[in-house]
């Protein structure tokens, strides 16, 4: 007997049930169409494709909870913690629907009392209420009493870690009064069944523990509705919604810049939160502020005023204020003197300019937010709109727009083609066909230290007999600096001229140096038309070691730590190949450094940041790097980017401890690794 | 507002000093190979302050520029900052010619276009920077000309000019219209941006030959010859470094005033 089907005060139970489901239902549904008009704001943006695809790779990644559970570490087992409530809380839905909807509202209770399934699901749900008590002290203890620097020790939090523990509480609850006012013997489900035993032994009277059973099942109705209303009026709102949000995720590449349409606008770039695609606003509603971005972000970690997360949380508040006004039609948008502007006001340029676009804060976001594109769209607004940008931001860019490079003037004494000179490498003179091309880079072909690397590179592409060509004064920018910085219609030229150089010698394949040439070209040349093969030398030179086209016979007695470049590692993946031919040279001891591989700590200076000057009294982020290296006891810090060579070169110049610390490119150790005949 | 802007195209200043090389037979520089000309500083400036005007007032912006062919380049350049149209003086007539021929020929340029309020120049070209033109063509023109402009505003059909000087600024007012020369103070230009970037891409820049604008003949040769190069080289920069000692570092400091006190 369900307490549904008695009747209070002349009410039907069933007339109650359902009255309050369908005012909680209202509610539920009233908020999530506010919620979805609001999304619809945003603008069109097609991730619809491949949805087969998309919905398996959402449900491999939210059953398994491989969303949280890649992100557990020795010092952070909360992914544990969410797994276990996830899968707990899953099952306890399932048991509602049945046992509470099913069974209460739909007077199924006959079927289900007392079989098998029954006793079998409340067995399960008591051994899964145990593991989500468990892991709801896992989440007090963390979020009250040890406070990690991500968390914050909201009241939301607090309600809902109540809110769910009164759940697991009243679950067991209601089948010990259930049990007892029913005179049900059991020995399953084991602490239902316990405190049955303990209550018809306690003396109450048969009546008054039907009573209590009954105001136990309604107030476990009760909790479970209110949830409901409270769920998307909270930041429990990921729930419902972070699975949407994997699954809209970036099918290929995580970080998709959308180029800009190529038609007079007012404005480019995010200025209004409603400049946003629906996928940003989704974003917004998925975070769930574990605050794991906050934590990994090396301008946060350095002291700067960027956290990724109040970028998130900020947007969201921000849509939330200005959101019913726009549905509105502007009519309720308050006075100008109360108007917030989002640059300025709910994201910071200083904010706005100290992203390094490193991808840390993605790699750990359990829900797929992309941050790294809120940041550039709003870049891009202040670049190409507002003409407003740190000095040192608007002289990079003028050189790439007058120049063709991001390194002029006394940044550089070298020309572009210079390096070439006294070596025998093809230079591709007009009309020229080649099938491999080395792309240099400006960093390479510029920058005194970089150049070593550069010459290094060539030397061993020949040693290994590899045919191949080179652009030499003729090569321009990539575009990557201008396309992280917000200028978007320069990169976009840029990405053009480039793909049509490489069409007119006919390239087939790319080797490149620098891992923000090699991600552009690779990643986003296709969307101008430009379809090539593109390798990073460390892939190249793997293969080569591999093939045993390159032989390293000399001894190099050295310890060797590898910093991952972001733009190589997360952005494309490229972990072993150059850890490969690391251990491959004879007499190197390789070390690892305690963040490596996709959580590599950046060296500060992507996103246009090798030239952004650094917020004044913060750390530098490339010196919290280096410490990192020395940590690990090396005495040779390699990586292959020219960025990072050259901000270990700087900081470890800074520190002053060039006799215990060197930084090479690692076919610097290849070129000395090899034998010279 | 109708303003017209002198700009002119020059090697790029940014290249490193060792790669500069000179032919001293024809006493020119030989441009290092990959390395495109950009338009001069100063010039820059004159076009940024032509954009601050139009930003407020509104009116048309038109660029000349005296060069080879390739000026084309540093028109684009001007119009991705905002301005409307411009043009290029190239004929083999105009090679070679003196601040004086330079100023005749952007005259007759200026003739050619027709009305304007102002008209603005760079205080001195940034290659060879005599910083003379300015001031010859408004004497040409017969109109009054303020030098060395850090700011400048348009109003009841006068030109209110904050002027350069030694230890700070002058205020001078001009009527329109008038001849200014922007100087470095005016500030940073602004980068090209949004669509103004691809627009300019596409733009053809129409060349003007001296038959176009009548600067020819016998009147051309008696407008330049003024001025003869005898003889062109690569300043040698030579750094001494002398370190400055003292018991104390105020006795360091002291030391060093005494020192560069003798220097000036």
């Amino acid at each position: 007997m369900s307490p549904v089907s008695a009747t209070y005060w002349g009410i039907p139970g069933y007339a109650i049930f359902w009255v309050l489901f369908a005012i909680a239902a209202v509610l539920f549904a009233q908020r999530l169409y506010f919620l979805f008009r609001l999304m619809r704001l945003g603008k069109a943006e097609n991730r619809f494709d491949n949805l087969g695809q998309r919905i398996k790779a959402m449900l491999v990644e939210v059953i398994p909870q491989w969303c949280n559970l890649k992100t557990v570490t020795r010092k952070d087992i909360a992914g544990i913690g969410h797994a276990l409530l996830f899968w707990g809380f899953s099952l306890f839905l399932i048991s509602y629907i049945i046992f509470i909807g099913l069974a209460g509202g739909f007077g199924a209770s006959s079927a289900i009392e007392g079989t098998n399934f029954e006793v079998v699901y409340f067995s399960i749900l008591d051994v899964a209420g145990v593991l989500v008590t468990i892991a709801l002290i896992m989440a007090a203890v963390r979020r009250y009493i040890i406070r990690p620097e991500r968390l914050e020790a909201s009241a939301e939090a607090g309600i809902i870690l109540i809110l769910v523990f009164v759940l697991m509480a009243l679950n067991v609850a209601v089948v010990g009064f259930g049990y007892s006012a029913h005179d049900i013997n059991a020995s399953w489900p084991p602490l239902g069944s316990a405190l049955a035993g303990y209550l018809s032994g306690s003396g109450l009277s048969q009546g008054t523990l039907e009573a209590v059973y009954q105001a136990m099942w309604w107030l476990h109705y009760l909790v479970i509705i209110g949830f409901m209303v409270y769920i998307p009026r909270s930041k429990h709102l990921h729930i419902l919604v972070s699975p949407l949000n994997i699954l809209f995720r970036p099918l290929g590449h995580k970080v998709v810049l959308k180029p800009i349409p190529l038609e007079e606008a007012e404005y480019f770039g995010a200025a209004k939160i409603e400049d946003f695609t629906w996928k940003d606003l989704l974003d917004l509603y998925s975070c769930a502020v574990c605050g794991r971005c906050h934590a990994s972000c090396p301008a946060q970690l350095s002291g700067k005023s960027l956290s990724p997360r109040e970028v998130v949380l900020n947007l969201k508040e921000h849509l939330l204020e200005t959101g019913p006004g726009l549905l509105a039609g502007k009519a309720e948008v308050p006075p100008e003197s109360k108007a917030k502007t989002m640059i300025g006001d709910v994201v910071t340029e200083e904010e706005i300019w100290a992203c390094t676009t490193c991808g840390a804060c993605q790699e750990v976001c359990p829900v797929s937010i992309e941050h790294i594109r809120k940041i550039i769209e709003l870049r891009r607004n202040l670049v190409l709109s507002q003409n407003k940008m740190p000095e040192s931001a608007q002289l990079m860019l003028r050189n790439l727009q007058s120049r063709g490079n991001p390194w002029a003037g006394v940044q550089s004494l070298r020309l572009r083609g210079d390096w070439t000179s006294g070596l025998d490498v093809k230079i591709l003179a007009e009309g020229d066909k080649a099938r491999t091309l080395f792309w240099v880079g400006c960093t390479g072909a510029l920058v005194e230290r970089n150049v070593e690397a550069t010459l290094a590179m060539a030397r061993v592409l020949k040693a290994a007999g590899v045919n191949f060509a080179v652009l030499g004064d003729a090569e321009t920018c990539c575009g990557d600096p201008a396309r992280r910085a917000g200028y978007e219609f320069q990169f976009q030229m840029m990405a053009e001229q480039n793909i049509a150089t490489f069409k007119s010698h006919g390239i087939k394949e790319i080797v490149a140096t620098c891992p923000h040439c090699y991600n552009t070209i690779k990643n986003e040349y296709p969307s101008y038309g430009g379809d090539f093969k593109v390798v990073h030398y460390t892939q190249l030179i793997a293969d080569l070691i591999r093939r045993g086209k390159l032989k390293l016979t000399k001894e190099l007695n050295s310890i060797l730590t590898y910093h991952d470049p972001c733009y190589l590692g997360r952005y494309n993946g490229v972990y072993q190949e150059p850890r490969r031919a690391l251990q491959a040279i004879p007499g190197a001891n390789f070390k690892e450094m305690e963040r490596s591989k996709n959580n590599s700590f950046c060296c500060g200076g992507g996103g246009g940041l090798m030239w952004i000057e650094e917020q004044p009294g913060t750390t530098k982020i490339n010196q919290m790097r280096t410490e990192d290296a020395l940590k690990t006891g090396a005495d040779t810090v390699v990586t292959a980017c020219p960025y990072c060579l050259q901000m270990f070169e700087e900081s470890i110049e800074h520190k002053d401890i060039k006799d215990s610390l060197k930084v090479k490119d690692l076919v610097e150790l290849v070129e000395a690794a090899m034998k010279q005949p | 507002m109708n303003i017209i802007v002198c700009v002119k195209q020059v090697l790029d200043p940014e290249i490193p000093p060792a790669k500069f090389k000179i032919d001293p037979a024809t006493k020119k520089v030989i441009p290092p190979p990959g390395v495109p000309p950009v338009i001069s500083v100063f010039d820059e400036r004159a076009v940024e302050a032509a954009c601050r005007l139009k930003d407020k007032q509104g009116g048309k912006i038109t660029v000349i520029s005296l060069g080879a062919a390739q000026a084309a380049e540093v028109v684009k350049h001007t119009i991705a900052m905002g301005t409307d149209e411009g043009f290029v003086l190239q004929d083999e007539a105009f090679e070679d010619l003196d601040s004086f021929g330079i100023a005749y020929v952007l005259g007759k340029a200026i003739e050619k276009i027709g009305a304007y309020d102002l008209v603005l120049c760079g205080r001195q070209s940034a290659d060879w920077g005599n910083g003379q033109v300015g001031s010859i063509l408004a004497e040409i023109m017969g109109i009054p000309v303020v030098t060395l402009a850090c700011d400048i505003e348009a109003a009841d059909k006068k030109l209110k000019v904050k002027r350069i000087v030694k230890d700070g600024y002058e205020v001078l007012e001009a009527p329109m219209p008038s001849l200014i020369t922007a100087s470095s103070e005016l500030g940073l230009p602004r980068l090209p941006a949004g669509m103004r970037i691809m627009i300019a891409a596409r733009t053809q820049v129409p060349v003007w030959k001296a038959a176009d604008i009548g600067a020819q003949g016998p009147e051309l040769d008696k407008a330049k010859a003024h001025t003869e190069v005898t003889g062109l080289s690569v300043p040698s920069r030579k750094t001494e470094c002398e370190m400055i000692s003292g018991d104390s570092p105020g006795q360091a400091a002291e030391n060093l005033a005494a020192k560069l006190a003798k220097l000036l």
